[in-house]
């Protein structure tokens, strides 16, 4: 396992770096001048003169990054333009929120996506098929924002069960929190589960067709134990790998559904600071959403060699 | 001795009687009959047989007995009783106590049947804990199991995972898991199809000898007539879903009753004959269950079939002793071999050419991955010294087993690979560095014929297209196109009707065909056949050698003619190379490899190689013990030494082998052998 | 040597890869899906002549519930709501049907581009795998950041976002075809690589990218709807699904009828198009 990570390093450093320049070199691509912005349309040559050498942007651009990446070593994440706070200070404000709800939302798209997919996989009645086949359907087929439009107005102002916007922090209420978790958090987590659950049953459906699915029949063993020993065991691995590739576009998700339901986390501050052209704070959530993504990948990747003895980490 | 025991004991029951089987698939409002009407008897302690090619119904009978039939499959009609007790009515959690226990089944591809994520321990222990034993116990019966099939070292290997074990050893535990409870029935479906020769003589064995230690009943289902000569008494033949014949195997084969059987005896070349007596091939192709043809299903291939044949079902009817045959010209009492349509001599080509139209010297082909960006990957060389040449005119047969380099080299002449040393020379020219004016030469004169004929075409564009396409690289075009394929498609026995055919519309010889067609269309002198016919059934594989051996001698066509089987290679070839490991351990004419063999390999091809003769001695023949050492760690000085029946691993005094690779020298039987000791094995003395 | 020709049955002459295209519609799903398109994509077409007042036509009557007058209600300048959808749907479909077969082409030619050269292939796999490292929106809004805002940075959004799955596909083909004996055949008759890429590994290609097609004109229109929520899509006075949904969601709740239409035309739009692809896609691996 050690030896897997020492020989993925180089790759993931790679892609953190090839990210860390796309999340520096594309904010400063953007038309127009932060500087401008933040003096004020009506600023003098020389007020604009002084933001900008405050800004750091009169050094070249390669030293600006070496700024940024250096300092991000130090963990100075450099000072927000708009809100003339450190980074890590508005990114910490908002981590809680965003957290919560992401934590949540894995958790539903693993528990739904594998209990989805087992149903769908194994040997069902006709019609308990047809049920789980449209609701697979149906979930693959309405992104979050949709399935968080349709909650909010079945669950939150038709039959006002729920709270529908705003937010609390889990360690100040639990259940209180969870009340405003849950909605978001569905809403995120069922597109993707659906995905899970629609891969893992093809991967069941097809290994119910191996051969060693016929010599355990041949042996004599009965269907429950044919289900779980040898077609689940051999459809998780395609399972594992869906969940890893999924994780990055439910964080993706949370942009949106924080804005539906207003709640005041890391998506809601990535669209902020495009529209207010605060790169700084940009470069920082465009690479982190990224690496995050990265290590959840090379996490499945391990579950995975641990589920299959033919995959070899050290290999 | 038969006499004498019918005496002492009463008539046994048959273990299994099979009644009017008949099994249906459903799609839709279309009911396909893959088994029709299908009685037999399995007697305790008997090996039966069940022959028959692609959709004759074998598989599905055997799956049907073990109610292991896939959906929408289902038994119609008739009843399957073990020892007395219809199987077919029973409940599914009854059936489920059965198998495994008193029925067990061994299938054909054993990459396929376990588990890859289980233990194999595992596996044959489920076997037993499903019947009701404890984990303890069926551990302790497993690693016994283990022992019993030849797997060694049980203590280390009971805990490994299926892609830890060569094929070979996967069978084994494939039987383990079958022998677990001691089962009154083994049906094993094509059981070695997927294994090469050496492995099949091994497992072949093993299976016999387990049968009568164990006394358990045998159904054999398989396609080769020499596996049924090898280990079965009693055989039946089936065509297009139905028996055609049976009876006692050696009765069968001395007389066969049915034209089919006939035919298919006549119809597979055999390692006792050389090729000078044309085959006589059956022609056409075995009906696909859906379309069957009226009355006899055999009879548009049938060269006896009476008018009666077309309208109406031969029924089984009983003829003589044991025996039964589905067959109005036999019941009729009359003549039910081959007439061979034409049986014409061809003349070969007078002398053979003086310069090699293919000239190999000393190639190596290296098929390890390239490095990545900070590791330099081991050199793995699949071909590995390798001298040879082509002639226009004349058969070059390759023969070895998977892993041998066999292709590797075939594809290194095509340039698919790239030559690590050595040279090749196409007409005179060296093409070694395969730079595109070498690429042009290679590919007008040399020429490919590739194994699957169901792959080699593409799916999506016809007949016409494809060979067009072949004509269009050469310079034909246009009307020239449009005739010389029809001229190309007729002398590979096609009419112009399949010019706007897709693949799929074809069997599989007349894909073959097609693929012979495409391959000629750029004038080649000589021809790379890659296991031409290995991928089609018995019966049309005499068609395609025929069609090859026709072809080379109207055309002089050279052939570089690579086959596993040892048979067909004898039948089409002028000179014989034997590759092991990515070296020529033996070459030299056909009758003097196959009639006085040198290399102990060689020996061992060939006494492994099942051949459809009952009365062949199977006792004391050379079975190789182990698998092919990994082309990426070759065993030091002779690639052979670990396997070798007469190197060291016998005779440890042998040290010479350890330590020094043999050259490939002349015999004194005239061929040339790579052996210190070349000569001294023989068949049946290992 | 005699070959017994089967008899041949009847085989039609249209284009094999066309009619089996077509055999999707003859299933349940196939039909539903046709039927909800033709619907759709008539109603979106044809607004000009059904509403030729337009979309822009301010009553007194602001946020009126849903009525027969108001099948979808008003929004807050009394203007009809479903006369929005409709002109919104038929902004996105326009949006889809550039941005769908650009980004199908691109991405297609990208992942078959190893069949040129193998290093090429993988040095676009290599870039394709820096663009699937962005998921989802975030890829989106790093396009909406340079260019700003509107049309272009939506289209480039949509091609870009779709060319990793497009790309994946065909190579995946290429990898798992390049090695089939037929364009082995092929390259051994010295047939050129231009021709072996067009001819025999780009149809295979074809029905995935098919399938995955029209899977992604729901993802295209929803990136649309998606950014536009967040208000970095389409501006407002521009009629589309995802601004009606900005602008409803401010009225939510005194007006929860105001995002129900745009709500509904996009689940039909997204149920049309899933059909599509799941008919699409068992008649492809049905043949």
């Amino acid at each position: 396992m050690f030896g897997f990570l020492l020989r993925k390093l180089p790759s993931v450093a790679m892609v953190a770096f090839i990210s860390s320049i796309i999340a520096f070199v594309l904010p400063r691509l953007a038309p127009g001048d932060p500087a401008l912005t933040i003096a004020g349309s009506d600023a003098t040559p020389e007020q604009l003169a002084a933001v900008r050498e405050r800004m750091g942007l009169l050094k070249p651009l390669y030293q600006q990054y070496f700024d940024w990446i250096f300092g991000m070593f130090r963990g100075d994440l450099g000072e927000s333009f708009i809100m003339r706070r450190p980074v890590a200070s508005v990114i910490g404000s908002r981590l809680e929120s965003t957290l919560e709800l992401a934590l949540l939302a894995m958790l539903l798209m693993i528990i739904i996506g594998l209990a989805l997919g087992i149903a769908a996989g194994s040997p069902r009645s006709k019609w308990a098929r047809a049920v789980l086949d449209a609701m697979t359907t149906v979930f693959l087929a309405t992104p979050p924002f949709l399935t968080g439009l349709l909650l909010i107005l079945f669950l939150g102002i038709f039959v006002p069960i729920l709270p529908i916007s705003g937010e609390v922090g889990f360690l100040e209420d639990p259940l209180l929190a969870l009340q405003y978790l849950i909605l978001p958090a569905v809403a995120l987590a069922l597109p993707q589960a659906a995905i899970v659950a629609r891969l893992l049953q093809t991967a069941m459906n097809s290994a119910r067709g191996e051969d060693f699915v016929d010599l355990a029949k041949a042996k004599g063993v009965p269907p429950g134990q044919i289900t779980r020993r040898h077609v689940l065991r051999n459809s998780l691995g395609t399972a594992v790998v869906a969940l890893g590739l999924r994780a990055g576009d439910l964080l993706a998700g949370a942009i949106v559904i924080e804005a539906i339901f207003a709640r005041n986390g890391l998506g809601s501050l990535a669209v902020y600071s495009v529209q207010s052209r605060d790169y700084v704070v940009l470069q920082v959530l465009i690479l982190g959403a990224v690496v995050i993504a990265v290590f959840i990948q090379l996490f499945s990747e391990i579950i995975l060699a641990a589920l299959d003895p033919r995959i070899r980490l050290e290999g | 001795m038969i006499a004498v025991m019918d005496v002492l004991t009463p008539p046994a029951q048959p273990l299994l009687k099979v009644e009017h089987l008949t099994t249906t698939f459903d799609a839709g409002k279309v009911s396909v009959k893959a088994v029709t009407d299908v009685s037999f008897d399995v007697f305790p302690g008997r090996v039966v047989g069940i022959v028959g090619e692609s959709g004759s119904g074998k598989s599905v009978t055997a799956r049907s007995i073990m109610g292991l039939l896939r959906a929408p499959g289902r038994v119609r009609e008739g009843r399957v009783l073990l020892n007395g007790r219809n199987l077919i009515d029973l409940p599914e959690g009854e059936m489920r106590r059965i198998r495994g226990k008193q029925i067990a089944m061994v299938f054909q591809d054993p990459q396929a049947a376990l588990n890859p994520v289980m233990r194999v321990g595992d596996q044959i222990a489920e076997a037993l804990m499903v019947h009701g034993a404890d984990a303890g116990s069926a551990r302790d019966r497993a690693k016994a199991l283990l022992a019993q099939v030849g797997i060694p070292d049980v203590e280390r290997t009971i805990d490994q995972y299926p892609h830890e074990f060569s094929g070979g050893m996967r069978q084994r535990v494939v039987i383990a898991i079958a022998l677990a409870n001691d089962p009154a029935l083994l049906i094993a479906d094509e059981p070695t199809t997927a294994l090469d020769v050496t492995i099949q003589a091994q497992i072949l064995r093993l299976l016999a000898d387990l049968g009568r230690e164990l006394n358990v009943s045998i159904i054999m289902i398989t396609h080769d007539m020499g596996v049924v000569a090898e280990l079965c008494d009693d055989l039946i033949v089936m065509y297009g879903g139905r028996v055609v014949e049976q009876g006692p195997v050696r009765d069968i084969f001395a007389n066969p009753r049915h034209p089919y059987t006939a035919a298919l005896l006549k119809a597979v070349p055999r390692l006792d004959t050389a090729g000078d007596d044309p085959l006589i091939a059956i022609p056409g192709a075995p009906p696909v269950p859906l379309r069957l043809p009226p009355g006899c299903a055999f009879h548009p291939r049938c060269s006896n079939a009476v008018d009666k044949c077309r309208v109406e079902v031969p029924p089984l009817a009983p003829m003589g002793d044991e025996r039964r045959s589905a067959c109005w010209v036999a019941m009729a009492g009359g003549d039910v071999a081959p007439v061979a349509a034409e049986a014409t001599m061809r003349a070969r080509h007078g002398e053979r050419e003086r310069e090699p139209a293919l000239r190999i010297e000393g190639l190596r082909t290296n098929v390890a991955r390239p490095g990545g960006f900070l590791r330099t990957s081991d050199p793995v060389y699949a071909v590995d010294g390798v001298s040879l040449e082509v002639y226009p005119g004349e058969t070059l047969g390759l023969v070895g087993e998977s892993g041998c380099g066999k292709s590797t080299l075939s594809r290194t002449i095509m340039g698919i690979n790239a030559v690590s040393e050595g040279r090749i020379s196409v007409a005179r020219r060296d093409v070694t560095a395969m730079e595109p004016e070498d690429r042009r030469q290679v590919s007008t004169t040399i020429q490919y014929i590739f194994q699957d004929p169901f792959a080699s075409l593409n799916p999506r564009r016809t007949i016409g297209q494809s060979i067009t396409e072949a004509l269009n690289v050469v310079g034909i075009t246009g009307a020239a196109a449009e005739t010389r394929m029809v001229e190309l498609l007729e002398r590979v026995g096609l009419s112009q009707d399949y010019v706007p055919r897709y693949p799929y519309e074809l069997s599989g010889g007349q894909r073959q065909r097609v693929g012979i067609a495409r391959a000629l269309s750029a004038n080649p002198r000589i021809l790379i056949c890659d296991e031409p016919v290995s991928a089609l059934d018995v019966s049309i594989q005499a068609q395609i050698i025929s069609l090859l051996e026709e072809l080379r001698d109207d055309l002089g066509l050279g052939y570089l003619f690579i086959a596993h089987d040892l048979s067909v290679v004898r039948h089409i070839s002028d000179r014989v190379a034997v590759m092991y490991l990515g070296r020529i351990v033996e070459i030299g004419t056909a009758e003097e490899v196959y009639g006085n063999p040198q290399h102990p390999y060689t020996v061992a091809l060939l006494s492994s190689t099942p051949e459809p003769n009952p009365d062949r001695s199977v006792e004391n023949r050379t079975i190789l013990t182990g698998d092919m050492p990994s082309p990426a760690r070759p065993p030091s000085g002779c690639r052979f030494r670990t396997r070798c029946p007469i190197g060291p691993a016998f005779r440890s005094e042998r040290e010479i082998c350890n330590t020094t690779s043999p050259d490939l020298v002349e015999t004194p039987n005239g061929q040339k052998a790579a052996c210190h000791f070349a000569g001294e094995a023989e068949p049946g003395k290992a | 040597m005699t070959e017994i020709s089967t008899p041949s049955h009847k085989r039609s002459r249209l284009n094999p890869t066309l009619a089996r295209y077509l055999q999707a519609f003859t299933t349940p799903k196939g039909q539903i899906a046709l039927a909800l398109i033709v619907l759709l994509a008539g109603v979106a077409l044809l607004a000009p002549v059904i509403y030729p007042q337009g979309h822009d036509l301010q009553t007194r009557d602001s946020l009126l519930p849903v009525s027969w007058a108001h099948p979808f209600g008003t929004d807050e300048l009394g203007r009809d709501i479903l006369v929005r959808s409709i002109y919104g749907l038929r902004t996105d479909l326009a949006l889809a049907s550039v941005a769908v077969p650009i980004s199908m082409i691109l991405g297609t030619f990208l992942g078959l581009s190893g069949a040129l050269s193998p290093r090429l292939g993988v040095l676009v796999q290599r870039a394709l795998d820096i663009i699937v490292g962005f998921p989802g929106l975030i890829l989106a809004i790093c396009v909406v950041l340079v260019l700003g805002a509107g049309w272009t940075a939506l289209l480039v959004a949509i091609v870009v976002g779709g060319l990793p799955s497009f790309g994946r596909l065909a190579r995946a083909t290429l990898l798992s075809q390049q090695h089939q004996e037929y364009v082995i055949a092929a390259r051994t008759l010295g047939v050129d690589k231009w021709r072996i890429m067009v001819r025999h590994i780009l149809p295979n290609a074809i029905d995935p990218i098919i399938v995955q097609g029209a899977v992604f004109v729901v993802a295209a229109v929803f990136t649309e709807a998606a950014l536009s929520i967040v208000g970095l899509g389409l501006q407002p006075p521009e009629p589309s699904l995802g601004i009606l949904l900005n602008i409803g969601m401010r009225y939510i709740t005194i007006a929860p009828f105001y995002i129900l239409g745009p709500t509904l035309i996009l689940l039909l739009l997204a149920l049309a198009f899933s059909l599509l692809a799941d008919a699409l896609n068992r008649t492809v691996n049905r043949t």
